[in-house]
């Protein structure tokens, strides 16, 4: 069963097409790995499949639910505002830049949407909260505000956050990007536990090696579509492109 | 020693005036500011634009001739006689002071709201979305409290000016404390009063000035 199913997905900003007919299934427990060159349309891709950028044209189904599709008259409809809110409780999106509240601490920063979009109990969010952050080696932070922890930590919260809704799918926006190399391997270690307990995920991500370890499947982007995509397209490149990527690693 | 005593008993009364003029002002200017904020982001263009065109006005013509359109300009443009009028406890003169500085801050305070408003980074909201809290959960959880403790250094600014800006209200013949200073002083001949009435305005800055500095504090926890 694929939890992610994306058809020839077009996406322009103004008269610069960024996504240029991409297709891409994710299975139950898989991890996608998404490399490839800045402004290649990783990020527009994984933003899509999330509901932060709206596509002109395709269709996205997760966990089974359409997100939107384009009928047989071209037009490309969204599903409606409460499926809108069921689909997003079932996928999480981990940032770049983390983008926690830094007005809540990290308790709250997970909690806050179990309690008031998923009507959960004080206590029952708490307790998902705990076991998350425990989990993360998070645990005696709970009651830490976010300017306070490094980067590494703030991370492992917005995972943790991304985590509390028990999501089918968790996609990642380059989490690594704004980290230095040691803080780095914390999170790389905390994904790839993730997909020992088969977290189906979708990656973006510079880091090649982690890549090729961790994805079952990798894709190369380039230009607004899928140059090429396979097991081992970082060891053993197939096309042009994806080789001369491949040699500034 | 004697004037003095009734110097302080007359500005006292004022000062009821000055208080009313000021709570009554920030209790409907801050939210009618919040929502003159949210008409000036309008994506609708007609919106946008008559909200630009009203904080225009408001910032750009002074508070005492807005005063005294408030209060004259029913009767003069439309023949409303308002002015004997008793709204409720309140005089209509009184009713028209509020309404006056009500509008006239209210836009002060929409472009310090629009300003914090719009310093938030977008990855709050995109964050927000994707935890699939409704527009007005984002709103009033994640974004107004952090647009608090950025405009609040700006805020502090209005409220001390609106403290010394309830002198205005003489126009409309309010017995503030202002009016009450001057009358005092033509009477007695001395300028005892106005330095009265200076200390009873600092002093009153001067509490707003602690308050505002706790409330900012209390706000530290975050960066």
């Amino acid at each position: 069963m694929n939890v992610l199913e994306m058809k020839n997905i077009h996406k322009s900003f103004g008269s610069l097409e960024v996504l240029k007919g991409i297709d891409l299934n994710v299975a139950k427990g898989e991890v996608v790995g998404i490399i490839g060159p800045s402004g290649g349309g990783k990020s527009t891709l994984l933003r899509c499949a999330t509901t932060l950028e709206q596509i002109d044209k395709g269709t996205i189904t997760i966990a089974g639910d359409t997100l939107a599709s384009t009928g047989e008259d071209g037009v490309t409809r969204y599903a409606d505002k409460k499926s809108l809110q069921e689909i997003r409780g079932k996928f999480g999106l981990v940032f770049q830049n983390f983008n926690l509240f830094p007005h809540f601490s990290v308790r709250r920063n997970i909690t806050e949407s179990l309690i008031h979009v998923h009507k959960k109990s004080k206590d029952e969010a708490d307790a998902i909260c705990d076991s998350l952050l425990k989990k993360l080696g998070m645990l005696e932070k709970a009651n830490a505000y976010p300017c306070n922890l490094s980067g590494g930590q703030q991370q492992r919260v917005s995972i943790a956050r991304a985590l509390a809704v028990n999501p089918d799918i968790l996609f990642f926006d380059e989490p690594t990007s704004a980290l230095d190399p040691e803080l780095t391997s914390g999170i790389l270690k905390v994904i790839r536990e993730l997909a020992e307990e088969h977290m189906t995920m979708v990656i973006v991500t510079h880091e090649m090696a982690f890549a090729r370890d961790v994805a079952d499947k990798l894709v190369f982007m380039d230009g607004g579509v899928i140059v090429e995509q396979g097991r081992d397209i970082i060891s053993n490149p197939q096309m042009e492109r994806t080789k001369e990527f491949l040699a500034g690693y | 020693m004697g004037d003095l005593q009734s110097t302080l008993t007359q500005l006292s009364s004022g000062l009821r005036f000055t208080l009313g003029i000021f709570f009554l002002t920030l209790i409907f200017s801050i939210p009618l500011g919040l929502l003159v904020a949210r008409g000036r982001m309008s994506k609708v263009r007609i919106i946008a634009g008559l909200v630009r065109i009203y904080i225009s006005v408001m910032r750009g013509t002074p508070l005492m001739l807005q005063l005294l359109l408030v209060y004259f300009g029913p009767y003069y443009i439309f023949g409303v006689k308002l002015a004997d009028l008793d709204i409720g406890p309140f005089k209509y003169r009184f009713v028209a002071t509020i309404i006056g500085f009500s509008l006239n801050y209210a836009a002060y305070f929409a472009e310090i709201f629009r300003g914090g408003i719009q310093s938030m980074p977008v990855g709050q909201y995109e964050a927000a979305q994707i935890l699939g809290f409704t527009k007005m959960q984002t709103y009033f959880r994640i974004i107004l409290p952090q647009v608090v403790k950025r405009v609040l250094p700006s805020v502090t600014n209005e409220v001390i000016t609106l403290v010394k800006d309830t002198s205005l209200a003489q126009v409309l013949a309010v017995t503030e404390m202002f009016t009450m200073a001057k009358n005092l002083a033509s009477a007695q001949v001395s300028v005892v009063p106005f330095i009265v009435a200076g200390v009873f305005y600092y002093v009153m800055n001067g509490i707003i000035e602690i308050i505002m500095n706790r409330a900012e504090k209390s706000m530290n926890y975050y960066s």
